[in-house]
Parts: structure tokens; C-alpha cells; sequence
């Protein structure tokens, strides 16, 4: 986590100067605002990731190591259901929420419905999984019982060249 | 011609000659900017085309390709050569935008040029005004019907520019500058014209429908000629352009 | 340096046991959806990719089209093919659904499908939020685009909006609002996108696949996606303050009420800016593949170009008022400063993609050629850029066609060439067939023709003092020439694309079978079958550098230690 807490404490680093130096030259509001915001948004996002590292005591997870190798990546890697149809609910509600704040405020509440609705189905979705039956596509594990690659061969349908 | 323009390179670079005291500054900016940009332009095109040539693969040909990631002492050079040619380049400019933008506390004439959809009315201090727009330019090809901004040359003219309604532009190319006029605020820009002659000035903002007829033309004569106009003007008299054709 | 050149066994151990018996990873079994209900609910990134990119390039045919008009209007003076309403509308829509459907979202598809392979992760973080990123976007494509079939048509006040011109008073009808709200959703799109995939890159790499070994590629998206989580919310905010000054009578920007225009350029520039960024970074990702793929190297100066990278996303949030100079209102020294400084970053790109090509063995394919096209047309968009930072000449050339062949130098050199690269490169990948290369080489040289024929003469029309936006010009400006060049590289532009199309529809059926690893790739995508599984990979080579299947297939062509 090192390197992710690094690379936005950097970035929120090099915002805060450029905000410094931009509001004492030039007294300019939104600019210093807009440079303010950015600062904060990745001072924010670098401490979360270095509450992370704190949390791992600095014991690096595999995909930090150098020499990790497939087997140490063994577990469950997450949750990644195959298909779900939540999200073109909401996004529908979305449709419906721009055009009612256009043409009439009745469309925000066919827009409401089915962006609260979904939101309600894309949550209950996801703890189902807890106790229900497995739902297909999900959750991936990796095996672990890959044997020692000591060279790794590419199967047979390889072909070469342009 | 400025001092940076030389021999075969003595060029605007395809600038109109420009016409004020600011002119020749800001060509010999644009050779600076070509003097430095044509040959690393050379450099970088030449570098693709000798991969190209040298380095593509020929049948028949088993050259393994050199497997290198990294080369300090030329990465090194790539980067602090360009940074010293944008150093030059800042430096070089630094001073000619803080005479561009200087506004004079005594300027010889102050014209008020007030923008709106679709025209210009210019406002001169005995309060006459040239007035153009949209509704007398039947036809985009007839300059006549353009209003005219009079000015003296070789006197600091202060452009007073604003807006009655949203964002135009005031741009005269061969006064190679733009200023914008915006609603509520009253930008000022100070013009020193060296030669006489006509152009033609435009709106360069989109500002609705008719942008494109938003144009007027400059005629900038010498200060007598300048005087004898002025003084023929009646005070708070209007001259709309193209009316006297109708 | 983080070069490793040991493989598990050391070198010059006798290879191929064959292959693993057992998957990587294991899923629950079940049905699949199949067709359009796939296309709905689907969550696999690699669907979702596909979506994006067929969704985008129909932008851009759509975006091309209305150009193709506005260039038909401009072949000569005094045109009336289309009037100056509709001109200006189809101006607005041309940039607003290149920039905002095609050149952001095209690269999101790209990050979608190759990204999470690249790093050797079986889906993107979270795969269902993902697909409700598609459908606000597609929303938001479809909403801005109905403003075409309102009464007043489409919005019409350029693709940055200045306010007031659009204000209720200067700019009414429902067009504008569609506009407005389209813009919203495509950019809540974006911004969960940028979460989805910096979440990814962070999390799900595969082990052994440190940050600095991640492709140049994943590396670009990433630092683009953190541009976008700066920029859109910032877009957004100032699209719902432009709603509420239309509709509920605030004056934020209207200076009848005490508002200010400048606080929209301000609020719209800190988004533009690095919006452009955002459409030409990744861009730069996929052409280094391509060139250390097709050079058969290592990406030349790997820490570097990622340092580059970095360096250009940063100050790209500082430039913003760089497109402001002539408002008077603008601290210039800063902004020009921070604005040539970009240029170096950049030339390091450029000689370290020269770099990469140096002493290679070259395959001159059709993505080769796009590659090689964006690295001579970006040549130029970044010199014109260098001379449009300073505030001098910004002054003569703003809002002139010179400012349009600079920023199409760019966007069509990188965006178009770029993506069009990326389609010939992963097209492979996405169907396993290949595209014709006889059909490729005609839509390359057609459109390197035509866009230095339509935007170089740009360059001289600016100088002369054409100013954008315009439906027609005077017959004695002198610019009838110039613009006749421009239409008909136009014209060359789009029958080039067009072979594009014509050789996708070929290829997707009668294409010759392209197997997992067509290019000698280095990169974990071409390590798994084309199209790669529902979890993307079977087996994994050891990640031991950046080019982990390079050192797996060619083990006597490490690269290179200490140099």
C-alpha cells in the first residue's frame, strides 16, 4: 500500500503548492478554491490508503512483493456477480431524472422510483449472496494449487508475427 | 523587419505586418519561437524516419532487436535541454506581455467600444458615436455598411471596451491582439497605431446567431486628418453605418 | 531499477512442461446471459469495455458527420447550405460529443477491457457499479444528442458554454438544458469509472505485480482517472450552478444580478483543461504498447516516462487559465509558466518512444502506422501548443482558426490516431480475428492525408485572422483557398475512416483467426485465449518485470540489466 499512499500523498503534495503560491501571486478566488478541493480530495484519498498500510503493519500484500508468485495470491479475491440488472434500473432512473428536470417535475417521480428502487435491489443483491443459494459467476477464488512454474508455455493456438 | 529576422528568414511568418508599437515585438517572438521549434521539429521527425528506415524488419532478415531500457546520460540531456529552452522562451516573453497589457494613465484619445448582439457602437469624448450592426450589413461580402472606428496614428488611442449582453471580442488582425468585452466588466487596452491604412476588425467570440456579420473596420489616419474629422462631428451626434445608402 | 531478470528455475533451464491442468481461479458454475440480455446485465469489464467502445465510435461517426457538414458550409464564401442557427448548433454538438462521448469514453472502454487484463485481475473492483457507469453515460449521450429533435434545436453556444450567452435570456429553449444534463450524467459516468479503476489498479493486481511493473498503459489510464476525479466534479458543480441561474432565477454568472461571467471560464477551464489531458493520456499509453510491442523492446526509460506522466497530469491542473488570456483577468506569468513547462514532460515522451523504437526489429502493421501517424501530427499540435502558451501570441491567435489546427493537430494526432491504433492492436483480443491489413494501410494513408490537409491550412487562416465559429466568411477575406484545402482533406478524412468501418464489419466474420498472442506481445492480455474466458486467464506467467509473458516466451531476450 505503500506506493498507492505515496502516489496521492505526492499528488495532494504538488496541489497544495501549486494552490500556495497561486492564492499569494495572484489573489484569485476560484482558482484557489478549485486547487483547495483538488488538495483536499487526494489528502483524503492518501490517508485512507496509509490507515491501510498501518493496518497491514507494513507486511506487503502479494501484489506488492517482488517475488511473489501465483500461489501466494490464494483466497478469496472478491465479490463479481455475473450479470445483474440493478444498474440499468438505476441508470434508467437517471434518464428520468434529467429529463424531468427539464420538461416537468413528474418525470423526477418515475425517475425516483426507479433510482431508489434499484439502489434498494443492487443492496439486498449483494447480501443475498450471504446466505441464499450461490449465484452463478460468483464469488472468485483463486485455487492456490497451482503447481511451481519453471517455465510457462503458451497453449498450441499461439501463432507469431503481423 | 525586426533584428531577429534576417536574410532568407526575413518573414512575418505568416503574420499580417502588424501595425502598432507592439508589432515588432511580437515578431521577433514569432522567430524566436521558429528558430527554436524548427529544429527540434527537424530532430524529432528525423529520429522517427531513421527508425523507420533503418530499423524495420526485412524478410529474411533474423536481427534480434537490443533489449536496453535505460539510458541516464541521454535521458539526462532530453530533459534539461527543453527546460532551458522554455526558460528562454518565458523569459523572452515576459516582458513584451507586461508592455501589452500596460494601460497608460494619460492616453492621447479614449473610445469607448461598446459591443452587443449583433453590432459595435463606438463612443468618441465629444459623446459621437459610430454605430453598426447586424440590421444594416445586408450581406456579408459589403463592407460598406461596417461602422468605423477613426483613429489617430502615432498616438496612444485607450480602447474602453464592454458589453450590453454577453462575451464578444475585439480583434483587428494586423493589430495582432484580442481583447475580450465582457458584461460587467471594463477591460482597457492601449493601441499605438504606426501606419496609416483600413482593416477590417471582427467580433471573435461566439455570441449567437449572427457572430459572423459582428465585424468593423479600423481606418487610422494621421493626426491632422485625425483632427479635421473630429472636429467636423457634431457633439452626441450619431452616424449609423450604411444609412447613407438608403 | 526494478529489472528481474531471474525466471523461477534460472536461466537456461530446459522449458515447456506443458500446460497446467487446473484453472487460476474458480467460479461458481451456472447459466450465463446470452445476446441482448447480456448487453443489459452483464458485469463482466470485458462486456462493459465492449459496450463503451462501440458506444463511443458511434459518437464519432455521429461527431464526424455533423463536421463533415460544417466543412461542406465552409468550402466557399457567402455559403447558405445551412443557416448560422444551425451551424452554430452543429459546432456546439461536434465538440461537445467528441470530447464527451467519444474521446473520454472510448478510453474508458479501453480501460474497461484491457486494463484489469493487463494486471493480470479477473474483473474490474466492482463490477456492478461498473455497468451503471455504461448506462448513465449512454443516458447521458442519448439526452444531449435529443436536443436535435427539440423546436429550437440542439444547444448552440460553443462546446465551452461561456456564460451569459448561456443564460435563459440569450439562449432558451430546452436544447441548452439537455446539454447541460447530458454533460451531468456522462460526467457521474466518468467519475465512478475513475473509482472502479483506480480501486482496481490498487487492489486487484495479480501477485508479483508491483506498481513498477505495471504497463505504461495501466499507468496512463490511472493518472487520467485521477484527473477525472478532480475535473468532472468540478464540471458538474458548475453545470448545476448554470441550471440554477436558468431556472431558479440565481445569478451566479449573470451580472444583472451581481454575478460573474469569469467565474464560469474559471470553473469550466479547471475542468477543461485537464479534460484534455484526459483524452490524450491514455492515448499515449496504448501507443507505447504498440511501439515496444512491434519494436520487439522493453518500453525505453520505463521510470521515466512513468515520472513524465505524472509530471503532465500535475501540472495540467494548474494551466487552466491558459485559455483566458485575452479577459483580462488572468495572472498571466504564472499560467505561461506552468503552461511551456508542460512541453518538457512531453519531449520526454517523445524521445523516450524513440527511444523504444531504436535499434528494434519494426513490424510496420496498420497499429504500427497509426502510432507512428500520432507521434508526427502530436509533433506538431505540441509546437502550436508551445506558441499559443505564451500570452503575446495567444493575444493575435485567440479564437482563431489557428487555435483550431492546433488543438485538431492534437486531438485527431492522438485521440483519433490513437484509438484507431488501439482498434487495430486489440481488435485481435476482442474477437480473435484479425482486421485486414490491406484495409488498414488505405484507412492509415487516407486519413494522414487527409487530416494534415484539412487542419495544416488551419495554421495560415488563423495568422490571417479567420475566427472560429463563423457559418460563412466574405469572398474578398482571402480564405476561400484555404478553406476549399480543409473541406476536401475533410472530405479524404472521412472516406479514410469509413475503410475503418468497412474493414471492422469484414474482419468481425471473415477475419483470419488471430490465436491468443498474434504481435508477440508482452503484456499479460496476450497471454490468455482471444476473447480471453469469463475470468480472464487459465494460467499465469511469473511477473518479474513489466513484459512478464515477453520474459516467459523469450527467455534468452531479457532486457537488458544496468542499461
Amino acid at each position: 500500500m505503500r506506493l498507492e499512499m505515496r502516489t496521492c500523498f505526492g499528488a495532494a503534495l504538488f496541489l497544495g503548492i501549486v494552490c500556495t503560491i497561486y492564492w499569494f501571486w495572484s489573489n484569485e478566488d476560484t482558482g484557489t478554491a478549485c486547487l483547495l478541493f483538488s488538495f483536499c480530495a487526494y489528502a483524503l484519498m492518501g490517508s485512507y490508503f496509509f490507515l491501510q498500510w498501518k493496518r497491514r503493519k507494513g507486511v506487503p500484500r502479494p501484489e506488492d512483493r517482488d517475488d511473489a508468485d501465483m500461489n501466494d495470491g490464494e483466497g478469496e479475491i472478491g465479490y463479481f456477480p455475473a450479470a445483474s440488472i440493478w444498474p440499468f434500473g438505476i441508470g434508467l432512473g437517471g434518464i428520468f431524472l434529467a429529463v424531468g428536470l427539464i420538461y416537468g417535475m413528474w418525470y423526477l417521480l418515475i425517475g425516483g422510483v426507479f433510482v431508489v428502487g434499484s439502489i434498494i435491489g443492487f443492496v439486498v443483491e449483494a447480501e443475498a449472496r450471504e446466505e441464499g443459494p450461490a449465484d452463478p459467476g460468483m464469488p472468485i477464488t483463486a485455487t492456490g494449487d497451482n503447481p511451481p512454474l519453471t517455465s510457462f508455455q503458451v497453449p498450441s493456438s499461439h501463432s507469431q508475427g503481423a | 523587419m525586426s533584428p531577429l529576422q534576417t536574410g532568407v528568414l526575413a518573414t512575418y511568418w505568416g503574420s499580417p505586418k502588424g501595425v502598432t508599437t507592439y508589432s515588432k515585438l511580437i515578431h521577433d517572438l514569432w522567430s524566436l519561437n521558429y528558430y527554436i521549434a524548427l529544429p527540434i521539429a527537424a530532430i524529432v521527425l528525423g529520429g522517427i524516419l531513421w527508425c523507420v528506415v533503418r530499423y524495420r524488419a526485412r524478410p529474411g532478415d533474423d536481427r534480434k532487436a537490443r533489449q536496453f531500457q535505460y539510458h541516464i546520460p541521454i535521458e539526462a540531456t532530453y530533459t534539461i535541454i527543453p527546460l532551458i529552452l522554455v526558460a528562454v522562451i518565458f523569459g523572452y516573453m515576459y516582458g513584451i506581455e507586461n508592455k501589452e497589457t500596460h494601460v497608460s494613465k494619460h492616453p492621447g484619445l479614449v473610445i469607448k467600444v461598446q459591443a452587443f448582439q449583433w453590432g459595435w457602437r463606438f463612443t468618441y469624448p465629444n459623446g459621437h458615436q459610430e454605430l453598426g450592426s447586424v440590421a444594416t450589413e445586408p450581406n456579408i461580402n459589403d463592407e460598406s455598411a461596417l461602422p468605423v472606428l477613426y483613429m489617430p496614428t502615432h498616438e496612444t488611442v485607450q480602447i474602453d471596451l464592454s458589453s450590453v449582453d454577453v462575451i464578444h471580442t475585439f480583434y483587428v488582425p494586423e493589430f495582432l491582439y484580442n481583447r475580450d468585452a465582457i458584461p460587467g466588466v471594463k477591460n482597457q487596452v492601449d493601441f499605438n497605431v504606426t501606419t496609416a491604412g483600413q482593416w477590417i476588425g471582427e467580433c471573435n467570440q461566439l455570441c449567437g446567431t449572427y457572430h459572423a456579420f459582428m465585424r468593423f473596420e479600423v481606418d487610422a489616419m494621421p493626426k491632422a486628418a485625425f483632427d479635421a474629422w473630429y472636429h467636423a462631428q457634431k457633439p452626441n451626434s450619431l452616424t449609423i453605418a450604411g444609412a447613407s445608402k438608403s | 531499477m526494478t529489472l528481474i531478470q531471474e525466471r523461477p528455475g534460472g536461466p537456461g533451464e530446459p522449458g515447456a512442461t506443458g500446460l497446467v491442468a487446473e484453472p487460476l481461479t474458480e467460479i461458481v458454475p451456472g447459466p450465463r446471459p446470452r445476446g441482448v440480455v447480456k448487453f443489459v446485465t452483464s458485469t463482466d469489464h470485458k462486456q462493459i469495455g465492449l459496450n463503451y467502445l462501440v458506444t463511443s465510435f458511434i459518437g464519432f461517426l455521429a461527431a464526424g458527420i455533423m463536421a463533415e457538414v460544417m466543412r461542406t458550409q465552409l468550402i466557399g464564401p457567402n455559403n447558405h447550405l445551412v443557416g448560422p442557427a444551425s451551424y452554430n448548433q452543429l459546432v456546439t454538438m461536434h465538440g461537445t460529443v467528441m470530447l464527451f462521448v467519444f474521446g473520454g469514453p472510448f478510453a474508458f472502454g479501453l480501460a474497461n477491457y484491457i486494463l484489469p487484463l493487463q494486471i493480470g485481475a479477473p474483473d474490474m473492483a466492482f463490477p456492478r457499479f461498473n455497468n451503471l457507469s455504461y448506462w448513465l453515460y449512454l443516458g447521458g449521450f442519448l439526452v444531449m444528442m435529443a436536443g436535435f429533435l427539440t423546436n429550437d434545436g440542439a444547444a448552440d453556444f460553443g462546446w465551452f458554454g461561456y456564460a451569459p450567452l448561456t443564460e435563459a435570456i440569450h439562449s432558451p429553449g430546452p436544447g441548452a438544458d439537455m446539454w447541460i444534463l447530458g454533460i451531468a450524467l456522462t460526467g457521474f459516468s466518468g467519475i465512478f469509472t475513475a473509482v472502479n479503476v483506480i480501486t482496481t489498479t490498487f487492489t486487484l493486481r495479480a501477485p508479483g505485480m508491483v506498481m513498477f511493473r505495471m504497463p505504461i498503459f495501466v499507468w496512463n489510464e490511472l493518472v487520467t482517472l485521477f484527473l477525472v476525479l478532480l475535473a468532472f466534479p468540478v464540471l458538474t458543480a458548475a453545470m448545476a450552478l448554470l441550471w440554477c441561474d436558468r431556472h431558479l432565477g440565481t445569478s451566479f454568472y449573470d451580472p444583472a444580478g451581481g454575478g460573474q461571467p469569469i467565474l464560469w471560464q474559471n470553473l469550466f477551464w479547471f475542468f477543461g483543461h485537464p479534460e484534455v489531458y484526459i483524452l490524450a493520456l491514455p492515448y499515449f499509453g496504448v501507443v507505447t504498447e504498440v511501439f515496444a510491442t512491434m519494436s520487439k523492446k522493453p518500453v525505453f526509460g520505463y521510470k521515466g516516462m512513468i515520472a513524465a506522466t505524472l509530471t503532465i497530469g500535475g501540472l495540467s491542473m494548474g494551466v487552466w487559465a491558459h485559455h483566458m488570456y485575452t479577459t483580462g483577468a488572468v495572472l498571466l506569468p504564472f499560467f505561461a509558466a506552468m503552461t511551456v513547462l508542460i512541453a518538457v514532460p512531453t519531449g520526454i515522451k517523445f524521445f523516450n518512444w524513440i527511444g523504444t523504437m531504436w535499434q528494434g526489429v519494426l513490424t510496420l502493421n496498420t497499429a504500427m502506422l497509426f502510432s507512428l501517424g500520432f507521434l508526427v501530427i502530436f509533433l506538431c499540435g505540441g509546437i502550436t501548443g508551445v506558441m499559443l502558451a505564451q500570452p503575446p501570441l495567444d493575444f493575435q491567435l485567440h479564437m482563431t482558426y489557428f487555435v483550431v489546427a492546433h488543438f485538431h493537430y492534437v486531438l485527431v494526432g492522438t485521440t483519433a490516431f490513437g484509438a484507431f491504433a488501439s482498434i487495430y492492436y486489440w481488435f485481435p483480443k476482442y474477437t480473435g480475428r484479425l482486421l485486414d491489413e490491406k484495409l488498414g494501410k488505405i484507412s492509415f494513408a487516407l486519413m494522414f492525408i487527409g487530416t494534415n490537409l484539412t487542419y495544416f491550412p488551419m495554421h495560415d487562416l488563423g495568422l490571417r485572422g479567420m475566427p472560429r465559429r463563423v457559418f460563412t466568411y466574405p469572398v474578398n477575406a482571402g480564405w476561400t483557398f484555404l478553406n476549399e484545402l480543409a473541406t476536401i482533406g475533410a472530405y479524404i478524412l472521412g472516406i479514410g475512416v469509413l475503410f475503418t468501418v468497412i474493414n471492422i464489419f469484414h474482419s468481425m466474420r471473415r477475419g483470419q483467426i488471430a490465436g491468443d498472442n498474434p504481435w508477440d506481445g508482452q503484456t499479460l492480455e496476450w497471454a490468455t485465449s482471444s476473447p480471453p474466458p469469463e475470468h480472464n486467464f487459465e494460467i499465469l506467467p511469473p511477473i518479474r518485470s513489466e513484459r512478464p509473458l515477453w520474459d516467459a516466451n523469450h527467455p534468452d531476450q531479457l532486457t537488458e540489466v544496468g542499461h
